[in-house]
């Protein structure tokens, strides 16, 4: 049999020969100390191929990927109070700025606690007190900022509360989309 | 139909799991990363598109189909990241093909030549230098070396990867062998 060429020698070792040709070649490579020798440095070859030489990945890569994949947005029950704070507010400010308070919801207060005694009229007196100092208060930082700004405060508090509006509701948007993989970012 | 481990995870991710998918990261980013490495040689490059991996295969896990292995179908997403990298940056990547340049000098830039021209390396030391070897020669063999023995991979599998003939496989790494061993002789490496 004459000499083994590279490619049947790598074949060889791949296991991906015939049984009966593999008995060929193993009694060549018992009497031609080239081919064996070209076998064992193609063997040795494979064995430290199949041993490689890894790298690590830096152990901030998976914390990173994550936060790209999964940025941090404020959770459900913290975007939903948020709304209801926003519009609780919204609702008092437009109460107060309005002066609604000679006509409303106050006046009834003041007229009830009239008609009542005990307990009831406390409760209504103190109400009425915290309202009216709020809106004291509110009136004193209104007529303050026009001052300064000479802008009227009314337009500005809705600008400012349609704006945080907008940008909960993008955040709840977001965050819906972002959940999701499969996603397009 | 019977879900393997990567399958099961990739079911947790697709209904909002975070830790499935860090666990599936987790299992794949050493392999990932050291498959982009020895193709770029770059580490930065190569953190940037492992992240980049990651990113896409998050992006695109709702078009994944449950009838194919997932390591198949992530490593040729991969692939083709790395490709597509290399091509768009060729004139960056020197390798063994290019006549110009010799192993030596190649591999002086990586410290790894030695003056005793490499007789009396160990066991270790040969590894370590083979391996530094395969990272010089040509992407075409490099790559399915890189599939076969990093990633341990079935022929079969290199070729669902690359879109490759298994022919065509087994020829480029039974070429990239042939290469491997000349480049031992011609320094002296007792193979």
């Amino acid at each position: 049999m004459a000499c083994l060429s590279d490619d049947k020698i790598l074949t060889y070792l791949d296991g991906e020969i015939k049984s009966i040709e593999q008995a060929i070649i193993r009694d060549h490579l018992l009497i031609c100390p080239d081919c064996r020798r070209t076998t064992d440095s193609y063997a040795e070859l494979h064995k430290i191929l199949a041993q490689p030489v890894t790298s690590e990945p830096p152990a901030w890569l998976i914390p990173q990927i994550m936060k790209r994949i999964y940025p941090e947005i404020p959770k459900y029950t913290s975007i939903a109070a948020l709304i209801a704070a926003s519009f609780i507010f919204f609702v008092t400010w437009i109460y107060i700025y309005f002066d609604f308070s000679k006509n409303s919801l106050i006046k009834a207060l003041q007229l009830t606690a009239d008609s009542t005694s005990g307990w009831l009229v406390n409760i209504i007196k103190a109400i009425s007190t915290i309202y009216n100092s709020v809106q004291a208060a509110f009136k004193a930082c209104n007529a303050f900022l026009n001052m300064l700004l000479n802008i009227r405060l009314g337009g500005t508090m809705i600008i400012a509360f349609a704006l945080a509006f907008s940008g909960l509701v993008l955040s709840i948007l977001i965050r819906l989309l972002l959940k999701k993989p499969g996603a397009e970012k | 139909m019977i879900l393997d481990e990567d399958q099961v995870l990739i079911k947790k991710t697709l209904k909002g799991e975070k830790k499935a998918f860090e666990e599936l990261m987790r299992k794949y980013e050493k392999k990932i990363f050291n498959f982009v490495i020895r193709m770029v040689r770059n580490e930065e490059v190569a953190i940037d598109l492992t992240q980049d991996f990651f990113i896409k295969i998050f992006t695109v896990l709702d078009k994944y189909n449950f009838e194919y292995k997932f390591s198949t179908w992530a490593y040729r997403i991969c692939y083709n990241l790395v490709i597509d990298h290399i091509r768009k940056n060729q004139a960056q990547v020197n390798s063994l093909d290019d006549d110009s340049i010799s192993t030596k000098d190649m591999l002086s830039s990586d410290n790894v030549t030695r003056d005793d021209g490499f007789k009396n390396l160990s066991r270790e030391e040969t590894r370590i230098y083979i391996w530094k070897i395969v990272e010089h020669i040509a992407p075409k063999f490099r790559e399915l070396i890189l599939l076969r023995y990093i990633q341990d991979l079935k022929y079969e599998e290199i070729a669902e990867i690359t879109a490759l003939p298994v022919g065509t496989i087994k020829n480029r790494i039974f070429k990239a062998k042939e290469i491997l061993k000349q480049e031992m002789e011609k320094d002296g490496l007792p193979v």
